[in-house]
């Protein structure tokens, strides 16, 4: 009988929390065309979520590059078709690997980062202090961050497939002296409107799961130190399990535009 | 916090940059698909498209043209392709030439392949059809496999059937490898063929036993014109004294047709005797006159024997002829 009330007001804050989530979102949605419009610390939202991850998603993504082609090779050798591993690798990488893993990294960085930012803005009574200042905290730390993690993930997620590509062409080039132009033009062939678009539109729903998440958690936080490390901690896990979902969603739907 | 400067200008040039990437990207892909050039569509009638879509690549002498536009299934057995060809390349597609449907490698995406016709043709233009070509698929092979098959089995089973009989002694096969008597003959008869390839080869290494005496022994007229070279100068100087000979001879014959020659053309004595009829004919009328005038002349002298002048001279002559014949006699005993 406990159990039974125990999953029912599990499954009713879960509830609950998919219902403070959409709500969220949907304020997101109404805020973000209102004036004013916070510019600069959109700007400077944008510069710490977009350049300040860019080493870490190139790095990210020039080791996915160099791995995946080390390790497909092989197979592909026992099969002769080594001069397929152009399309397979940035097919691969355009369509599912570099979205996801940029925006898992991101999720990591920026996601728990908002979630702690925020978190500690309500502990501390900052948000509360600006509310009463007459500034619309939502306005300013929540449409910011979520609008600038929406547009720098897409722009991270070209970034991270580019290096990546180069890091396959680094081993194409060292394992297969395989020219630069070769190597780019195979890429090119394999590659269709229907790979790059779908995987750049999907990139901007994971960047607003992040921000999204991240806020939500940050915003919603419960007093103590401890609120702080969980809502850093959830917004990790709940904005990786949404992109995971978000990924599926995106596949199928793609699968089915362009299987018309 | 405020923004500093330089961090609204990283600001920029990420978002430029990856702006960039994206155009680039779009740009690179959809060039290929022949987005960004001016293109025009021809058709081809197929039987069978072999999983052909949308979106292939259409390849003429190798290289890339287009891509496939549409497929359209016209009737249970016809199906159109139609196939948007990049306008650049029209100065070098002509009406004749032919669409086949291949792939890309061995495990590759299908293709149209468009090869040049033979002769010569007009150039395509936008809307025109232009003729196809099956080529064999898979299924056929393997339809091709299996016939080929099914009468693997039936030459083996007919194999079977001969090797069977043979065994048996059937057929002069079967005769060849059973019968013993016959395989005696054909043993006495290899041992006859071996014999007579040895008589063959003792008879070879004594003709040639004779060729090389014949060569190489100086006392014959062979060994002696092969080996002797004071034999073979002398022979030389023979042939050449009977050149030199040979054509002295020639140029005697030259001169004595040259004057033979002469003696027929001329205006000479000899042609005028040879030749001229009425020289004949008046030297037969001379010796005629000639004829008659000795005997003339024989009556007249005989005339004068009887004339009393010369009479006594005619009679002197008598006596002394008589007198010289009575002096002979009498000196023959």
């Amino acid at each position: 009988m406990t159990d039974k009330n125990n999953i029912r007001s599990q499954l009713k804050s879960f509830l609950i929390e998919v219902g403070d989530i959409s709500y969220f979102t949907k304020r997101f949605f109404t805020e973000v065309f209102k004036r004013p419009f916070e510019m600069k610390e959109f700007l400077r939202q944008c510069y710490n979520m977009g350049n300040r991850s860019l080493l870490l998603v190139g790095i990210t993504g020039f080791i996915i590059g160099l791995v995946l082609t080390l390790q497909t090779r092989p197979t592909l050798m026992e099969f002769g078709a080594v001069s397929w591993m152009p399309s397979m690798v940035s097919i691969s990488i355009v369509r599912e690997v570099g979205p996801i893993i940029t925006a898992l990294v991101c999720a990591g960085r920026i996601g728990s980062g908002i979630g702690a930012e925020l978190g500690s803005m309500r502990v501390t009574e900052q948000i509360d202090a600006m509310e009463v200042s007459g500034t619309n905290p939502f306005k300013y730390l929540v449409v910011t961050r979520v609008l600038a993690i929406t547009l720098m993930l897409p722009l991270l997620v070209l970034f991270g497939d580019a290096i990546a590509l180069m890091g396959s062409y680094l081993v194409e080039n060292v394992k297969g002296n395989v020219s630069f132009m070769l190597y780019f033009n195979k890429v090119f062939d394999a590659l269709e409107f229907g790979d790059i678009i779908p995987a750049t539109i999907k990139s901007f729903f994971f960047g607003l799961a992040i921000g999204i998440v991240g806020c939500f958690k940050g915003f919603n936080c419960s007093k103590g130190t401890e609120g702080v490390g969980k809502a850093a901690n959830t917004a990790v896990v709940l904005s990786s399990l949404l992109l995971f979902i978000i990924d599926f969603i995106a596949v199928f739907v793609t699968d089915i535009f362009y299987d018309l | 916090m405020k923004q500093t400067k330089p961090q609204k200008l990283r600001l920029g040039l990420f978002v430029i940059i990856g702006t960039i990437i994206f155009i680039t990207a779009v740009y690179l892909i959809g060039q290929r698909q022949n987005m960004f050039n001016k293109t025009f569509t021809i058709s081809s009638y197929f039987q069978n498209v072999n999983g052909l879509q949308r979106g292939n690549n259409v390849r003429y002498s190798g290289i890339d043209i287009g891509t496939v536009k549409d497929i359209v299934m016209i009737n249970d057995s016809t199906i159109q392709v139609h196939m948007d060809i990049q306008e650049k390349i029209i100065t070098h597609i002509k009406k004749n030439a032919i669409a086949t449907i291949g792939s890309d490698g061995l495990v590759g995406n299908m293709i149209v392949n468009i090869v040049p016709g033979q002769g010569s043709a007009a150039l395509i233009s936008n809307g025109d059809i232009i003729a196809s070509y099956s080529k064999i698929g898979a299924d056929d092979i393997l339809s091709t496999l299996s016939v080929g098959s099914e009468n693997a089995a039936i030459l083996t089973s007919d194999l079977l059937k001969i090797t069977t009989a043979m065994l048996e002694g059937k057929g002069t096969v079967g005769l060849l490898l059973n019968d013993t008597i016959m395989a005696q003959d054909l043993k006495q008869s290899v041992n006859n063929l071996k014999m007579a390839s040895k008589g063959a080869t003792t008879t070879i290494n004594e003709l040639n036993d004779i060729i090389s005496n014949l060569k190489t022994n100086d006392n014959t007229v062979l060994g002696m014109v092969l080996n002797d070279s004071i034999s073979g100068q002398k022979l030389k100087n023979v042939v050449n004294n009977l050149e030199t000979s040979s054509s002295e001879i020639e140029h005697v014959l030259t001169n004595i047709n040259s004057v033979v020659e002469d003696l027929n053309s001329s205006e000479g004595a000899y042609n005028y005797i040879v030749k001229d009829t009425a020289l004949v004919n008046s030297l037969r009328s001379t010796l005629n006159n000639i004829n008659e005038g000795t005997d003339k002349f024989n009556q007249n002298m005989e005339a004068l024997k009887h004339n009393f002048l010369f009479r006594g001279y005619f009679k002197r002559l008598e006596r002394q002829a008589k007198k010289v014949e009575k002096e002979k006699e009498k000196e023959t005993p």
